[in-house]
């Protein structure tokens, strides 16, 4: 058995373009952070002959500046090293990797950054571009932004389509066997930036 | 057991487990050997969920037909058959019925030590049986393999000893099994 597929990527941030007056407010009020890549996760589930599979990503940064009152001034900005995904089974891995998914011989890596933070019932959405397999589209996400000693946290979820990316050419276009949605979770753990 | 006199010819029911699982069983050789000679794909993980389902399926009516057998007595062998013979009979069904539960039991968990979820039609998925690891991957896939020729030597004898029966013997051992025959009563 080995075959599969998949998948899809993604991350966070967004571009602080901060219009006008408000930008030297945001730029005091708003907390640079990095990432403790060690704690966080960046974790995709898809569905391979109709049943669910997860991968992760082990390499990734993100850069985060964000205050929960100075939305025009936050932003997420997330690199993702395609390579390192990591699904558990390493012929799952290679397909993923090859041509036909994710090609990294030709694309190694993924971005996404905000470009606007609203407020929720819930928490934050923001929406946010990502450029994943060559192809940039919105991709929108919910998230929650949580302070605690030595930083913060910032735990959320999206959903994708992988073939709106491309991610999946040849057999791989086919949604029969392998999903077209991919729902996205991640975790960050954050520091701030000394 | 129910101590119920024995029937003369195998009721619908037992027909129906054991033709049904029958064509199953073919189904599975005929997916598995197809898929085999596939490099990894799409149209192998296409075939193999095919073959994961209907193995589910043989699973689920294995679990069925046993209890239905524990509280159904199947009809008496001849009474001509020798010891051997009737050895022979009782340890092949037996084999069968072991193999009902092992060969869906090993596939099963050959796709959880591959941490690859067994979906049932996409209706649902099933539980993963053992923590993800190659190594136990590959000892399963050997011991899966192994036990399907056991199971594809068990089914010759099975049928061999069948058409022994109907057309050496002469006996009810076969039309007892088939739908839409009549069994000559033996007295």
């Amino acid at each position: 058995m080995k075959r599969i597929i998949v998948a899809a990527a993604t991350a966070i941030l967004l571009s602080g373009v901060t219009g006008g007056k408000g930008a030297a407010v945001a730029a005091d009020n708003v907390a640079s952070y990095s990432t403790d890549v060690q704690q966080s996760r960046l974790e995709f589930t898809g569905v391979q002959a109709g049943a669910e599979f997860k991968g992760v990503f082990h390499k990734f940064t993100a850069a985060v500046e964000f205050a929960p009152d100075a939305l025009t001034g936050s932003h997420i900005d997330v690199q993702i090293d395609m390579n390192s995904v990591d699904s558990t089974d390493k012929d799952r891995d290679t397909t993923i990797r090859g041509k036909d998914v994710f090609d990294v011989a030709h694309m190694p890596a993924a971005h996404y950054v905000t470009k606007t933070i609203t407020k929720t019932a819930a928490g934050f959405s923001a929406v946010g571009s990502l450029t994943l397999h060559g192809v940039t589209k919105d991709v929108p996400i919910d998230f929650q932004f949580t302070s605690m000693a030595g930083g913060a946290k910032l735990a959320g979820s999206a959903k994708l389509n992988r073939l709106d990316f491309g991610v999946g050419q040849g057999d791989w276009k086919s949604t029969e066997w392998v999903g077209d949605a991919v729902k996205i979770s991640f975790s960050l753990v954050l520091k701030p930036k000394s | 057991m129910p101590n119920q006199s024995s029937p003369t010819r195998y009721s619908a029911v037992a027909q129906g487990f054991h033709w049904i699982i029958a064509g199953l069983i073919v189904t599975q050789f005929t997916l598995a050997w197809m898929a085999d000679d596939l490099p990894v794909g799409m149209h192998k993980l296409a075939l193999l969920a095919r073959h994961k389902s209907f193995g589910m399926t043989v699973l689920m009516l294995a679990v069925l037909r046993l209890l239905w057998r524990l509280f159904n007595r199947p009809p008496e062998l001849p009474a001509g058959m020798s010891k051997t013979e009737r050895l022979l009979a009782k340890g092949t069904h037996v084999l069968f019925y072991i193999l009902l539960f092992a060969m869906p039991l090993t596939g099963w968990m050959m796709s959880s030590a591959k941490n690859y979820s067994v979906s049932w039609f996409g209706r649902f998925t099933w539980p993963n049986l053992i923590g993800q690891n190659e190594q136990t991957f590959e000892l399963l896939r050997t011991t899966h393999r192994s036990l399907s020729w056991l199971l594809f030597g068990v089914a010759i004898l099975h049928i061999l000893a069948a058409l022994k029966h109907h057309f050496w013997s002469k006996d009810d051992v076969l039309t007892r099994m088939l739908p839409f025959t009549k069994s000559e009563k033996r007295s």
